[in-house]
């Protein structure tokens, strides 16, 4: 029975919350279902990992702060923020830093 | 506090003496108005926990930039280029200090779910789209079964629970750039097998947002 092993799992609610009682599954797991998906429509061929989006950062985020259209110019930069939780939260803080001039 | 060109700051950091010491001061000054940035929404600013991340990060972004003055390739503001690694740095120890007391989601070893459908009232799908969303709930899930190894579905699952990346790499052993080969090469599986079989991940999505409409 692994594959009701694994959906009891994968889909059981989120941190913090409670696991639904057998027989029950809850709008919160089709959200996870909506999130699987929602990642899977972002999935590329060919992306790029954490280390070689970081080393581009700094002037992705220059040439957009400079108006520059990044998703043209960097494409697999900018897919990969769009998939990349952890990066996406340094691009934003470093984004700040940068238009605030600091 | 001296303003640099790219080039001057190499050439100041990499001097040694005094030329280094002031270089590293002005950096230093710079990399403190950037952390408010980092910290902000995350932990109490001026607070114990602030001055003390505040203080590792710095020092720890320095040695880095040291370290690292030779990968520097002038395609940014040097300092812009700094920032980024306090940046990195700040966050991972936010992350760390945010998710320590979290578990990393268990495979649990339950057989006993019966995967009979129950919405919130105000998004009850009609019985048709019940049967719809299970038979595409557990289409999916064999899917999953099928195509990812113990590993793979291991990261899912955190990823799914809104671990981030980095902490839920550290805690499976590996860094975060091998964690998200790891997730690419499962997602990859994923949609490849849900092309195999006409299925894309928008209509996927189409099941389970039918409900409430």
């Amino acid at each position: 029975m692994k594959i009701m092993q694994f959906i009891k799992n994968l889909f059981r609610g989120g941190k913090g919350k409670s696991t639904p009682v057998s027989g029950e599954m809850t709008e919160q797991q089709s959200e996870k279902m909506k999130k699987m998906m929602a990642m899977l429509s972002q999935t590329q061929d060919v992306e790029l990992t954490c280390d070689e989006v970081f080393a581009m950062l700094d002037e992705f985020t220059e040439l957009a702060a400079q108006g520059e259209d990044v998703r043209q110019l960097m494409p697999l930069v900018q897919q990969h923020l769009d998939t990349c939780p952890d990066c996406r939260d340094e691009y934003k803080v470093l984004e700040s830093i940068v238009l605030a001039g600091v | 506090m001296e303003k640099r060109t790219n080039e001057e700051w190499i050439a100041d950091l990499r001097a040694g003496g005094e030329q280094q010491s002031l270089a590293l001061e002005d950096l230093r000054a710079i990399i403190l108005r950037g952390l408010p940035y980092a910290i902000a929404g995350r932990i109490a600013p001026n607070s114990p926990e602030s001055e003390a991340l505040t203080e590792e990060v710095v020092q720890e972004t320095l040695l880095r930039v040291l370290d690292n003055l030779d990968s520097f390739e002038g395609r940014s503001q040097f300092t812009t280029w700094a920032h980024k690694i306090a940046v990195r740095a700040a966050l991972t120890e936010l992350r760390r200090a945010r998710w320590r007391e979290v578990p990393l989601p268990e495979m649990e070893m339950n057989e006993d779910m019966d995967m009979s459908y129950r919405e919130l009232p105000d998004n009850q799908p009609n019985p048709e789209e019940q049967v719809g969303r299970m038979e595409m709930m557990k289409r999916i899930n064999r899917i999953i079964m099928e195509e990812m190894t113990e590993k793979q579905r291991q990261a899912l699952n955190a990823v799914m629970d809104g671990f981030p990346m980095e902490e839920a790499a550290e805690r499976m052993g590996m860094n975060r750039n091998a964690f998200y080969k790891l997730m690419h090469d499962a997602r990859l599986r994923l949609k490849k097998r849900l092309e195999k079989e006409g299925l894309t991940p928008q209509q996927v999505l189409a099941v389970f947002e039918q409900a409430g409409k």
